[in-house]
């Protein structure tokens, strides 16, 4: 009995430690030192000030609502590859909460989008993406997460002439 | 009893001749008091003998061995409770400490990572704001791409123009007739 405690209590701590973010787990267990990647890490402090100093209306709501945005990348084609392969086996073995909402395969490129706490307030979300040059990038997001406001927020960053690009390869296609 | 007779005896014991019969005659003699004077030198052997058969087990051995025996059986067990009583509470302590540490360590742990887990790559919130926003473009981008890719998909498939019909009830003969030759001319030309 008290045995089962002490158990039940030590997954729950090593749980506590370890089973919580993606990235921390990422960058620990996978990461090597001879295939090096990019990390950049944006938390709720710096949130609140980009707030503060971004014009735009809508980044500024967004900002207000996000906790964190955490990026990996990758330029090395093979490094790449190879931790994709990873990380979406992390998310597949440790990180089963996560439900895959995105998943694109094709030959341009692969996305895999994860999201956690879908109809909580604070959600995360993982996207694992391996783009046209076969590079990595991996994004956490955690905070509350209004897709439309991303896609609205998207809409509006893109340049002209990149929307004009998209409307061509779609109706060629 | 003649002194002839037990001499008669007397070498027939030495020799390990005796009955048990003729030794009890010969221990009733020497246990009497009209013993021979040539006789006189084997009283004592005779009456160790007596002795020795006399001896035996009391009538109260076996409860007195009972007795012992639960005596050591009790002061074994005092010993093993008196172990047990002062290992138990420092293990119960030592128990409570372990989990109220657990416990204490584990919610420290969670509120920290509620807080914060990683250091923060910018001091400058303008270049952050140039990462964030690529990262939420990609994400938008993503997610317009898998809305494309679908629309992509199922407009390829409308392309083929397919009977499905046909394609389900070519599933069902494949199933349900044994693989001919025939059959596999329909699926290759397919």
């Amino acid at each position: 009995m008290k045995k089962n405690i002490l158990i039940g209590l030590f997954v729950l701590f090593s749980a506590s430690v370890f089973g919580n973010d993606f990235i921390n787990r990422f960058m620990e267990e996978c990461i090597e030192k001879e295939r090096p990647v990019n990390n950049v890490n944006i938390g709720k402090a710096m949130m609140n000030k980009m707030a503060a100093n971004s014009d735009d209306e809508e980044l500024k709501k967004t900002f207000k609502e996000l906790n964190s945005i955490r990026i990996i990348t990758t330029e090395n084609e093979k490094d790449s590859k190879y931790y994709f392969k990873k990380a979406t086996e992390l998310i597949d073995k440790d990180f089963k909460d996560y439900n895959e909402v995105v998943s694109v395969n094709d030959r341009k490129s692969k996305i895999n989008i994860f999201l956690r706490g879908a109809d909580k307030e604070s959600k995360d979300l993982i996207l694992i993406a391996l783009d046209e040059d076969n590079k990595l990038t991996v994004i956490a997001i955690s905070g509350n997460i209004d897709f439309n406001s991303i896609s609205k927020l998207t809409d509006s960053l893109r340049k002209e002439d990149k929307e004009d690009k998209e409307e061509d390869e779609l109706t060629n296609n | 009893m003649t002194s002839n007779k037990i001499d008669i005896l007397l070498a027939k014991y030495w020799e390990c001749e005796t009955s048990v019969q003729e030794e009890r005659e010969l221990q009733e003699y020497f246990l009497s008091e009209s013993i021979a004077e040539r006789h006189q030198q084997y009283k004592p052997l005779f009456s160790y003998l007596e002795s020795v058969q006399e001896m035996g087990l009391d009538c109260d051995f076996e409860s007195k061995i009972m007795e012992k025996i639960a005596e050591i059986g009790e002061r074994e067990k005092e010993k093993k409770y008196l172990e047990i009583r002062i290992f138990e509470p420092l293990l119960k302590i030592a128990a409570s400490i372990a989990a109220i540490a657990a416990i204490g360590i584990s919610v420290f742990l969670i509120e920290k990572q509620n807080k914060q887990v990683f250091a923060e790559t910018y001091n400058d919130p303008s270049v952050a704001i140039k990462q964030a926003t690529s990262a939420l473009e990609k994400l938008g981008e993503a997610l317009k791409q898998s809305e494309q890719a679908s629309m992509r998909g199922i407009r390829e498939l409308q392309e083929f123009d397919l009977d499905w019909s046909m394609i389900d009830s070519l599933a069902v003969s494949a199933d349900s007739i044994p693989e001919t030759t025939d059959n596999v001319d329909i699926r290759e030309r397919l």
